[in-house]
């Protein structure tokens, strides 16, 4: 994997998580937004700002591709690389959760 | 003014000052004067309407402008009212009743910053061009020949112009800095 997009993605904002989480399965900028606020009970709201700047700029890295346009809103899916990355800031956030709970001394 | 239902400001905002902007557009419709446009170098346009906390936004994005309908239609679907482009910066507005807390058009601090880059891009560039391409040479033409007047008024201009990229080199860093 490219060092660049390690370093950018690895650790990844919380936004970028769960945009390229939900991206696992095809869905477009607001699909996400709503789901990402049934996840998390509305706690998180991902604002189309963020989201129009994180879809174009994770759709120029690589880690995400544009599938086809439904009423204006464009339909992203992870790519191969998006993946390795999404697996890296999860093994990442186990380890940080094992600590947390004592598991790792 | 005739219509007693519309109202004019001239308000002058530096381009990194939009989160001022947004905040006087607020207090505006809070006020009970609701913004319709901004035109020229900085007249507000408002007309009358019942006071309410509406929040202002505004985004820089250039990527958005090439792709306007899927852009909007994101703002739309997020409840966000489109009102206009105006010099790179589209204006965004949500009533805050609609809201749980208060939102904004960002959602973390690295894409604020992010947008911050695109207005350092899309707009820092062309201010330095002015400055150093037709200020400070007009500058020094008029106080070379004598014309006090003009040259003092350039010298406003430009000093001025370092008071703004004072400012935003100061508001850049500080929330740059502030994340870590």
């Amino acid at each position: 994997m490219d060092q660049h997009i390690k370093k950018v993605y690895v650790p990844m904002t919380e936004s970028a998580f769960y945009i390229l989480f939900c991206l696992r399965e095809e869905n477009h900028g607001y699909g996400v937004v709503q789901k990402v606020d049934r996840l998390t009970d509305g706690a998180i709201k991902l604002a189309p700002g963020t989201m129009y700047g994180s879809l174009s700029k994770m759709e120029k890295d690589g880690v995400i591709r544009f599938i086809r346009e439904e009423d204006k809103r464009k339909v992203y899916k992870i790519t191969d690389l998006g993946e390795e990355v999404l697996a890296l800031e999860i093994a990442r956030i186990e380890k940080l959760y094992k600590i947390s709970k004592g598991e790792i001394k | 003014m005739k219509n007693g239902n519309l109202k004019k400001e001239f308000k002058w905002f530096t381009i990194f000052e939009y989160e001022k902007e947004e905040k006087y557009l607020r207090e505006m419709h809070k006020s009970g004067w609701k913004f319709i446009k901004v035109k020229g170098l900085g007249i507000y346009h408002f007309e009358k309407c019942t006071p309410e906390d509406v929040i202002y936004q505004l985004d820089y994005n250039k990527e958005g402008m090439k792709n306007k309908d899927e852009y909007l239609q994101m703002f739309s679907d997020c409840g966000w009212e489109h009102l206009q482009d105006y010099a790179g910066y589209s204006y965004f507005r949500k009533p805050a009743s609609e809201m749980n807390g208060e939102e904004s058009i960002f959602c973390d601090e690295e894409s604020k910053i992010q947008m911050m880059e695109r207005v350092l891009k899309g707009r820092m560039f062309p201010l330095l061009l002015i400055f150093f391409c037709c200020l400070m040479p007009q500058f020094v033409i008029n106080v070379s020949g004598g014309n006090y007047a003009v040259a003092a008024t350039l010298g406003g201009i430009m000093g001025l112009y370092l008071v703004v990229f004072l400012l935003c080199a100061k508001g850049y860093f500080k929330m740059k800095n502030g994340r870590k």
